[in-house]
């Protein structure tokens, strides 16, 4: 894995909880979260400036766009 | 891009051979690869059709074209990985980390290491109807046994999961992968995952 580099993240409470609530939730530590989350940032961004859309599939298999803004 | 010295084992008289696997190729050695492998597979496609060997005997990733894939290397979820031994690359494997996640019921929803593409030289496939016994043996296990040790690195936990290819499922479950059916999104191939034990147990051995 590759050199690592440290930097100070400044959160509200709320966020912070919501940080450590995924990070009970999936096993992770605070830093995975952030690094997941900015990998699918990164995906989401990318097929967006494309001109891709951004859909959620329910259970059976219902399509909903997610509005981004 | 990082490095680790490891060995495969050339399969004429099964001799442990040292090589090295790289983590963290860039998109231009996907094309290099191809531009190396490319001539061996179309060798190997002539030799097929020339010999009327039927399609269900034919290598499954005789297709494949690792510079279609150099673009998915741009993304952080991506990680390329490549054995070289002798100066050559002996196998090669793309994971992701976001795009899927744990299926396992005790698992169900936690991130995995997610094995989208993994294979060996063309060289090293062993092709019974045209005698090719391929030269270099456990470029497979090294590479898959990356993706766990990566499954461990991420705090994953040596979740990893993957789509096997038909003649690759007894392989992967001998690894101690759990198959969890058939996947209609993915050409229906069969789903595999490996949970923290197995993982545990896998990387032990």
């Amino acid at each position: 894995m590759a050199e690592k580099r440290t930097m100070t993240l400044n959160l509200t409470p709320t966020e912070m909880e919501a940080v450590e609530e995924l990070a009970r939730r999936k096993q992770l530590s605070k830093t995975a979260v952030i690094r997941q989350a900015l990998r699918l940032y990164q995906i989401v961004d990318a097929r967006m400036e494309k001109g891709d859309k951004l859909f959620f599939e329910d259970s059976a298999e219902k399509k909903a766009e997610v509005m981004m803004i | 891009m990082s490095e680790r010295p490891i060995e495969i084992i050339r399969r004429e008289g099964e001799i442990h051979v040292p090589a090295i696997v790289y983590d963290g190729l860039k998109p231009a050695d996907l094309v290099l690869i191809e531009r190396a492998w490319g001539p061996t597979r179309l060798r190997l496609l002539q030799e097929l059709l020339g010999r009327d060997v039927p399609r269900s005997e034919w290598p499954e990733s005789l297709h494949w074209d690792w510079s279609r894939k150099a673009d998915e290397l741009r993304y952080l979820e991506a990680t390329g990985f490549g054995i070289v031994c002798e100066r050559e690359w002996q196998g090669v494997m793309l994971t992701k980390t976001v795009s899927h996640v744990a299926q396992l019921p005790a698992e169900k929803g936690r991130p995995l290491v997610y094995v989208d593409y993994l294979e060996s030289a063309p060289w090293n496939w062993r092709i019974r109807p045209l005698g090719q016994e391929g030269q270099y043996k456990a470029v497979g296990t090294v590479l898959f046994r990356e993706a766990v040790r990566q499954s461990v690195k991420e705090g994953f936990h040596g979740r990893v999961g993957l789509h096997a290819l038909p003649k690759a499922e007894e392989f992967y479950r001998r690894c101690g992968l759990t198959p969890l059916g058939r996947d209609r999104r993915k050409q229906n191939l069969t789903y595999f995952e490996l949970g923290p034990t197995e993982a545990e147990g896998f990387l032990r051995d």
